[in-house]
């Protein structure tokens, strides 16, 4: 079945299939409608959970690690500075080996007050533990709803999909809903081996010392690079059941390109039609998106980019004194390499700032004339009108 | 302490940090500088009913559906909550904190509702005490005096009731219509009082200085005889044919004696007598109109039997006085009457009615009612017990200058209703024990007072003092209560019989809840200051130290583990718990 929906409801049915059972959430623009939508399932029967309005996000997080905890599927959403306000219960969540799922519409951090789409929200939350999945379509936002709970409970890690906010989370697409039954036999029943039961008692994340830490450390490095491995199968998987699949990284029209932009999000759809209108001019332009950002799927970008001439990064993100965080990330990654291509930086469209043909074309023109990259990320799109 | 684990390599951990043994032997209670503490207080509509029944515990045992429990602990306080369910004034409902809230709980339907379950099953009250050799004499079988004889009755003595009239109950036998309160079930109520043993004489006037000598074969008196004699109009032609109190007719409609009303029948005054005599009226068939000197705000009697007077088709002129009465053949005519404007407010504060002057005009009536109050008749009353002002001065206890004698109900200084007459009927019951068994009384309010409104409780009286609970002083209200528990939800109302079937007819108006309806209504009790077991704390303590003790067994803290966190205190939604300084 086809339904015309936007991003935000497709996350609310994407949960409804997965048969989330606990649902604490807060509502924030532009989050508010997939939490609004959850609601209205959930009220009329057709989600059989426990939704729990919350006073905060921070509090909304809170109550997901207790209900994780209690054994239960649990998911919430967020954005933007109410994602900034979990951020301690982010690390509580993963430290404590939660297989929470959340989606984050992506929002740009006030001040000044901006309640449009750029990934720094959630890029600033790389650290805590989650895995982080951005989405391009309503379809795949859908989709990727339903495999981050298999991932998350077949790692014992929170796993987080991003959706920009209003390109994706308030446009309408059509979306193939997925029938429940091949949900049910592709998402199991979540059934922990440890789980807060006053039946069996146990105590969690309790005080732990110098002794033992960094071994439950150690763990999560390594579940968390395992993570790469279980989301390309998980992807695979779904793929079979339901005829659709992404990919931990997507490259479109990269054979024999002499130039790769990579990106991510929505900026992605916009960036497949530059391609193909380059390429029909004759130039040999390609694109990489990065689906999956933590874990960071280094060897799989490696093996595309590696002998191409120029990559040219366009990130909706900013790290002040760095600049773009998907280029500086890649750049990390590829380091050690002895072939390694240019890596070209440019940042664009913060604060919901359309990125438009024009942008990434002048981006492609920029990367081709350029010989080497600038010292910083260049700064594309911006007002320079008479 | 449990056994210590140690973990070689990093495989050998677990995939997440948990404890597979007890953390009990941490004992996080040394962490604590403030306390919480369970302390039930006193619920707003338990201080406000003067006759102390414990209406908050009954709304949690009709919650439940124990109804029949219920009506137990309120028989345990007053023997009348058939009469009070239907004609009390409820000011437990005006003290309720969900008045101010959304509408107070409807607690006098529920009282109707467990009193008629009650009566259909068949339940009574229980005796109390081992029966002792001292005799009571009651003089006077309206409510003060059968919740004194009942009261009596059950710790044990020997008591007496003599009536004037020649039936029991008073005011509520003589005073109030059938249609509020069926003479059935008042029968019900004042046969299980005899059934205790009290031996009631009617047609039985007490008189004179011989009073107190007549009964100087009881240990002690109560005397409660109320308020019977009429407030004359003080107007010209009163003596008239075709005038009477209001009293005095529903004496006689309720004694079943036949009057020639005629047509048009003039009820003046503004109190439920007026209203009560007017509504009788019109049940005989007769077509009454009520004339009141001040405007339907100053009214004295309860809103809603002026409503349901008014459903019925009851005419009220308000801002009119009688001036005089014009007979004819002696016998009345008509009413010269004069229109009023209302002035500066008089001692009482209502405001004063001014005449106009040249607004005379005339009515025409077969018969004028007149129901401008009722006062004391005290001519019989020795003047040693102390009198003043046609009252009988009591003191704290009830009891007069005479030692052994009591008083109660509309002869003493109390607001006249029968609500108060019942309380004050159970305060000389716990007081005239008290001097029969020569006990010491100072110290017994504190121990069985409820709230600072005088209420007394007849439970904890008759419990040993080692067994009273102890019981906080404070009242709670709506401030002290959590709010986010609780969700708006409106009051449920009695269904009344049509005003088609009303007229004519002195079938009751009201007609009683059914269970759903009584369940669901008790239920939106907040259970002010008292623990309901909602288990909020047990469910919210961070550290698990509410411990449940069984079924309907109150909780405890596990002092050796509570942090002292204020997380149970806090989220209490009723204030059943209190939290203190540690002292250590």
């Amino acid at each position: 079945m086809k339904k015309i929906m936007v991003g935000n409801h497709a996350v609310s049915w994407g949960v409804m299939l997965a048969r989330a059972e606990v649902i604490p959430a807060y509502p924030i623009t532009p989050q508010t409608t997939i939490v609004e939508e959850l609601s209205v399932l959930c009220a009329d029967g057709r989600l059989k959970a426990k939704f729990i309005p919350v006073e905060s996000e921070h509090s909304a997080m809170a109550c997901c690690v207790g209900a994780s905890a209690a054994g239960v599927r649990t998911f919430t959403a967020t954005s933007g500075q109410g994602l900034a306000l979990m951020h301690e219960m982010l690390h509580w969540a993963s430290g404590a080996r939660l297989p929470i799922v959340m989606a984050n519409v992506n929002r740009a951090l006030g001040s000044p007050w901006n309640i449009w789409g750029e990934q720094t929200d959630s890029l600033s939350q790389r650290d805590t533990g989650w895995l982080q999945l951005y989405c391009e379509s309503n379809q795949e936002v859908l989709d990727t709803t339903i495999q981050a709970f298999k991932i998350a409970e077949e790692i014992h890690l929170p796993v987080m999909l991003n959706l920009d906010a209003f390109f994706l989370s308030h446009t309408a697409e059509p979306v193939e809903i997925p029938e429940q039954k091949r949900v049910d036999d592709f998402l199991p029943r979540y059934q922990p081996e440890f789980r807060l039961d006053p039946k069996k008692p146990y105590s969690f994340g309790c005080l732990t010392p110098p002794e033992y830490f960094m071994e439950f450390r150690y763990k999560i490095q390594q579940s968390m690079l395992q993570g790469k491995e279980v989301s390309r199968r998980v992807d695979e998987e779904f793929g079979q059941s339901f005829g659709r699949k992404y990919g931990l990284i997507e490259a479109y029209r990269c054979d024999g390109a002499d130039l790769i932009l990579v990106t991510s999000g929505a900026i992605a759809s916009t960036a497949r039609v530059v391609v193909d209108a380059l390429r029909q001019k004759g130039r040999k332009v390609g694109m990489v998106k990065v689906r999956l950002f933590r874990p960071f799927p280094q060897e799989e970008l490696y093996a595309v980019l590696r002998d191409v001439e120029k990559v040219a990064v366009v990130d909706r993100n900013v790290s002040f004194g760095v600049g773009g965080i998907f280029a500086h990330e890649l750049n990390a990654a590829f380091c050690n390499e002895k072939t390694r291509p240019p890596i070209f930086s440019y940042i664009a469209g913060l604060g919901g700032r359309d990125v438009t043909p024009q942008v990434l074309n002048d981006v492609v023109y920029q990367t081709y004339k350029r010989s080497q990259p600038e010292k910083h990320s260049v700064w594309v799109g911006m007002r320079n009108g008479p | 302490m449990s056994e210590q684990i140690i973990f070689k390599r990093e495989e050998d951990l677990p995939y997440l940090p948990i404890t597979f043994g007890s953390m009990a032997w941490n004992k996080t209670g040394s962490w604590r500088y403030l306390r919480p503490r369970f302390e039930n207080k006193i619920s707003p509509c338990n201080e406000g009913c003067p006759a102390g029944q414990d209406i908050e515990g009954a709304m949690v045992l009709i919650g439940k559906g124990k109804v029949l429990q219920a009506w137990d602990l309120f028989k345990e306080e007053n023997p009348f909550p058939a009469v009070c369910g239907r004609v009390c004034f409820h000011p437990c409902e005006s003290s309720c904190n969900r008045g101010e809230f959304d509408e107070a709980i409807s607690i006098n339907a529920l009282e109707r509702f467990m009193a008629d379950v009650a009566s259909r099953q068949g339940r009574k009250p229980l005796l109390r005490r081992e029966r002792r050799e001292e005799k009571v004499a009651i003089v006077g079988s309206g409510p003060a005096g059968l919740t004194c004889a009942y009261h009596l009755a059950r710790l044990g003595y020997g008591v007496t009731v003599f009536e004037a009239l020649p039936v029991l109950g008073g005011m509520l036998r003589v005073g109030i219509p059938e249609y509020r309160l069926p003479k059935r079930v008042l029968e019900e109520e004042i046969d299980q009082i005899l059934e205790l043993e009290v031996k009631a004489e009617v047609n039985a006037r007490l008189g004179g200085e011989f009073l107190v000598k007549e009964l100087k074969e009881y240990q002690a008196i109560f005397l409660a005889m109320g308020n019977h004699r009429s407030k004359s109009l003080g107007i010209p032609g009163e003596e008239a044919e075709g005038i009477m109190s209001g009293v005095e007719f529903l004496k006689n409609v309720n004694l079943g004696k036949e009057m020639p009303l005629g047509k048009k029948v003039a009820v003046i005054g503004g109190g439920n007598t007026a209203i009560d005599a007017a509504r009788s009226a019109l049940r005989l068939g007769t077509k009454p109109f009520i004339l009141y000197r001040r405007t339907r705000e100053e009214m004295p009697a309860f809103p809603a039997e002026i409503l349901e007077a008014e459903e019925e088709g009851i005419e009220i002129s308000y801002l009119v006085s009688p001036l005089q009465v014009i007979a004819e053949n002696g016998k009345v005519s008509k009413l010269e009457c004069m229109k009023n404007r209302l002035g500066p407010p008089d001692e009482d504060g209502r405001r004063r009615p001014v005449g106009i002057k040249g607004s005379n005009f005339f009515v025409e009536v077969d018969q004028v009612i007149a129901a401008i109050g009722e006062e004391a008749d005290l001519s019989s009353i020795p003047k040693k017990l102390g009198v003043k002002e046609n009252v009988i001065l009591t003191d704290e206890r009830g009891g007069t200058k005479q030692k052994g004698v009591f008083a109660g109900g509309d002869m003493i200084h109390q607001p006249h209703t029968v609500v108060h007459a019942i309380g004050s009927g159970k305060r000389a019951a716990i007081f005239i024990d008290c001097f029969l068994k020569k006990e010491k009384w100072d110290g017994l309010f504190d121990a069985v007072r409820i709230g600072e409104r005088g209420s007394l409780s007849m439970k904890r009286y008759l419990q040993d003092e080692k067994d009273r609970l102890p019981i906080s002083s404070q009242t709670v209200r709506l401030k002290d209560l959590n709010l986010d528990y609780f969700d708006y939800k409106k009051r449920k109302r009695m269904s009344k019989a049509q005003v088609s079937k009303r007229i004519g007819s002195f079938e009751e108006v009201n007609l009683g809840f059914s269970e759903e309806t009584a369940v669901e209504e008790a239920n939106r009790c907040f259970n002010c200051g008292v623990c309901n077991l909602c288990d909020n704390c047990y469910i919210l303590c961070p550290d698990v130290a509410i411990l449940k003790q069984g079924e309907d067994a109150s909780n405890v803290i596990d002092y050796e583990h509570c942090k002292g966190c204020g997380i149970c205190v806090e989220e209490c939604p009723r204030n059943a718990m209190v939290m203190e300084e540690e002292i250590k």
